[in-house]
């Protein structure tokens, strides 16, 4: 943290004169657009509207660009932020992301208790953690299948689009027995597409903050689905566009807005990243939308009961800032 | 007036889902609560309650019978007590089918004392009755009080349904409310009944009816007497000039 210091001053110095006006401008200009249908986010609806009749283009964070264009403009973020991607989220959400995975993955208790491991199946459980660049979820699982449930078999593999992440991923795993065991692999594969993986080979599915930023979600949900075995679960901890609380909702708006870019040109140096995060935020799809989608892909639904009661098919976190989705593979 | 009485355009699609009916009727099915994958789990995952008791572990291995994962019990979010649910659930739809009354003589009372006992008899006759105060544990946990007594509230209305009840006055939910309680009871009471053959919670029961008749034709007669005297006291005081 101490090394931040002179380097963050020297940032904020240097960009003082020339762009300070200009950045509080743009955070004002995208929080109007967050909150009303002011001229930005009408414009935003239109270019939206176009962009279904053609197909050729998507968003990114807010300003629309080609489909083949999107993946490259989230791979140059995420290579720009990889470095410093653990400590910025632990900024960004003052340490509650942690609390979030910990939940997360606590509430899927991966690992399977030896009372129930059949002698003569391969043991374990098979789980591959999508965008998982830098394995803190794959660390948790582990952790959790090892400490919770006694399993030292469950094994994770760590896929990724961008290779920078992953190579936080192989720092983070280098000292840990899990690497030794070999009951860690790392992947670099486009979750639309992981051919390399075999269908109905995979136990548990997870994405964590990943979804959000893949071109085709649809197209990436089917590809969980084939890869699942029967009974598998995916499971997806993700941003919510909006709070259910308006007076909440305002004051987060507030801090994603105006805290994240800065706190990201300050410690990463890298404004247009995090202001790119907050946008593909509030591009993402309701927990209501998002939840007929992984439905549409084919999965089971927890806790959506036949008798129209009780529709709450996902676990909102933190007055609903993220929340958890799950599908279960029919058998 | 047509076009007032319309329902908004956005609330129509939850009329059309409501499947469920909040009244009982003879001409529609009510569907399962439970999809069909959740069934197969929850019943064969029952089967192992009297071993395993309600726990995530009766889960699991009901999971495992019906060729599901471990991992796949993510589907209730309420873990063992999904388990509890599905049984209460279950036992309630199931009750119509397990008596029937034969003679149209018998009074509403001993058909609700019927029900009661054959309700309790299926606690027994599953073999969840060792393993009940575990699902009772489950039940008062505070996340899952409102569905417990949801379950609760529905099981009174179903044996009132069953006995023939035909009230439409305030009755309607006293007699729902103080069965509800007399079934609550009798239920805690079954879980530590040695007795052969349960013979003690029948008594057990059977004191709890008889206390409310007591205490209902007293209610009764109580109300008679406040009605009596509240007209004799409005009469008098229209004979003193007083304009009422």
């Amino acid at each position: 943290m101490s090394t931040f210091a002179p380097q963050a001053a020297k940032r904020l110095r240097l960009s003082l004169p020339a762009t300070t006006r200009q950045w509080t401008c743009r955070a004002c200009a995208q929080q109007r657009a967050a909150f009303s249908s002011t001229s930005r986010s009408s414009e935003q609806q239109t270019t939206d509207r176009k962009s279904t009749r053609d197909e050729g283009t998507t968003h990114f964070g807010f300003s629309t660009v080609a489909e083949s264009a999107k993946a490259s403009r989230v791979g140059a973020v995420f290579s720009s932020v990889a470095s410093s991607y653990d400590t910025m989220n632990d900024l960004m959400s003052l340490g509650i992301h942690r609390l979030w995975k910990d939940h997360f993955v606590r509430s899927l208790n991966p690992g399977i208790r030896p009372a129930f491991a059949p002698s003569g199946e391969p043991r374990g459980q098979k789980i591959l953690d999508v965008a998982g660049g830098t394995g803190d979820i794959a660390l948790r699982h582990l952790d959790h299948a090892t400490n919770i449930n006694r399993d030292s078999h469950t094994s994770v593999i760590i896929s990724d689009i961008n290779p920078d992440m992953l190579a936080e991923g192989q720092k983070r795993f280098k000292q840990s027995p899990y690497n030794r065991d070999g009951r860690v692999s790392f992947l670099e594969a486009n979750a639309e597409d992981i051919h390399t993986i075999e269908s109905n080979s995979i136990d548990l599915y997870t994405v964590a903050f990943g979804i959000r930023n893949f071109t085709h979600k649809d197209k990436a949900l089917r590809e969980a689905f084939r890869v699942l075995k029967p009974g598998g679960v995916f499971a997806c901890l993700e941003f919510t566009p909006n709070l259910s609380n308006p007076v909440l909702n305002a004051i987060y708006k507030r801090w994603s807005f105006a805290a994240i870019p800065l706190i990201g040109q300050i410690v990463a140096a890298d404004r247009d990243s995090y202001q790119y995060l907050v946008e593909s935020i509030e591009r993402f799809p309701t927990q209501r939308e998002f939840m007929g989608m992984i439905k549409e892909a084919g999965f089971l639904i927890p806790g959506e009961r036949g008798d129209g009661q009780e529709h709450v098919g996902w676990e909102d976190l933190s007055a609903g800032i993220a929340a958890i989705h799950k599908g279960v593979k029919p058998a | 007036m047509r076009n007032i009485l319309r329902v908004p355009p956005t609330i129509r699609p939850l009329l059309l889902h409501a499947s469920r009916a909040p009244y009982h009727s003879y001409e529609h099915v009510q569907p399962s609560p439970y999809r069909e994958a959740e069934r197969e789990i929850l019943s064969a995952g029952l089967t192992h309650v009297p071993t395993h008791g309600f726990t995530h572990e009766a889960l699991t291995t009901g999971a495992k019978d019906v060729g599901y994962l471990e991992v796949s019990t993510n589907l209730f979010p309420k873990g063992p007590f999904e388990l509890v649910n599905y049984y209460l659930v279950t036992q309630r739809l199931g009750l119509k089918d397990r008596i029937q009354f034969p003679s149209e003589k018998m009074g509403v009372g001993a058909r609700v004392r019927s029900l009661v006992l054959e309700r309790l008899r299926a606690n027994v006759d599953s073999g969840v009755q060792p393993r009940w105060q575990e699902a009772l544990a489950l039940m008062s946990l505070a996340e899952n009080i409102p569905a417990s007594l949801r379950e609760l509230r529905d099981l009174s209305d179903e044996i009132w349904f069953l006995a023939g009840d035909t009230a439409v006055d305030s009755s309607w939910y006293t007699k729902r409310a103080s069965l509800a309680g007399i079934y609550a009871a009798t239920e805690v009471y079954q879980t530590t009944d040695q007795s052969a053959d349960f013979r003690d919670t029948e008594e057990f029961l059977d004191r709890r009816l008889e206390g409310l008749r007591t205490v209902g034709s007293a209610m009764g007669n109580t109300m008679e007497w406040v009605g009596f005297q509240g007209g004799a006291l409005v009469n008098l005081l229209r004979s003193k000039g007083v304009r009422i």
